[in-house]
């Protein structure tokens, strides 16, 4: 068992200081490439969203992201003291609909729904904290 | 006239690249993340017809990325043609796939 965390302002521009977190956390522990994208992306996805919409005016969100194998698989939980928000949440978007009506929304939490084995959401006291897992197996 | 070119984030070593090729192709190296998406649409929006994007050297893209593509392909659209993008990784492929981007953009894989 292997935990490791950080600790970021929740401002685009600490996505790539979080990236490259995970991407050094990933060499070291020397998991499998293939699987280093997903986790990336629902990263990427779950950072920008507290960036947009889990601050209170005036104040940065804090945000910390920790790593812990286990089991063969990574769990990877994000925590931040932004407004309650649960992101999961959050409906489906439409992936049939046509050019015209294409919307980004909702997007990002479908793909991270899609790319983990797992994800939950908890409030704990003033913390928003969602726990994605996936098994690094195959 | 000079090409529109630009360079990004170079500190990371994995950084994001656009450039026009000389036959007028657009390609993309890299990780297209949240913070190069407004660069890669102001970049877009200075090629006149970007038909056809080669994402054979594009690393990573998420949803942030994948708005690059959806505005491009309505902008264009709207002039009476559309994008296509070449070359494209099977894991990117899988992105725009799950987002049912591949009913509304011409996506065609790497070759092999």
């Amino acid at each position: 068992m292997n935990a490791h965390r950080t600790v970021v302002p929740g401002d685009a521009a600490h996505l790539d200081v979080l990236t490259r977190f995970l991407q050094e956390f990933w060499s070291a522990a020397q998991l499998p490439s293939a699987h280093a994208l997903y986790f990336e992306l629902a990263l990427e996805e779950v950072f920008m969203n507290i960036v947009m919409h889990g601050s209170y005016p005036d104040l940065i969100a804090r945000v910390e992201l920790s790593l812990l194998l286990a089991d063969g698989g990574l769990t990877m939980t994000v925590e931040d003291d932004g407004p309650p928000f649960n992101p999961l949440s959050l409906p489906t978007p439409d992936l049939d609909a046509g050019l015209a009506e294409r919307r980004i929304g909702g997007l990002g939490v479908y793909f991270v729904r899609r790319m983990m084995d797992a994800v939950s959401y908890d409030r704990v006291g003033a913390q928003n904290r969602l726990t994605m897992s996936k098994s690094l197996a195959g | 006239m000079t090409q529109p070119d630009c360079t990004h984030n170079k500190k990371n070593n994995r950084m994001f690249d656009i450039q026009l090729s000389p036959s007028g192709e657009v390609v993309m190296t890299g990780r297209l993340d949240a913070t190069q998406c407004e660069a890669a649409l102001q970049f877009l929006g200075r090629v006149d017809r970007p038909r056809v994007i080669d994402l054979g050297r594009l690393e990573y893209v998420a949803s942030s990325g994948l708005r690059v593509f959806l505005l491009t392909q309505k902008r264009l659209k709207g002039a009476g043609t559309a994008l296509r993008l070449i070359n494209v990784r099977p894991q990117i492929h899988d992105i725009f796939r799950y987002a049912g981007f591949d009913q509304i953009i011409e996506i065609s894989a790497a070759p092999g």
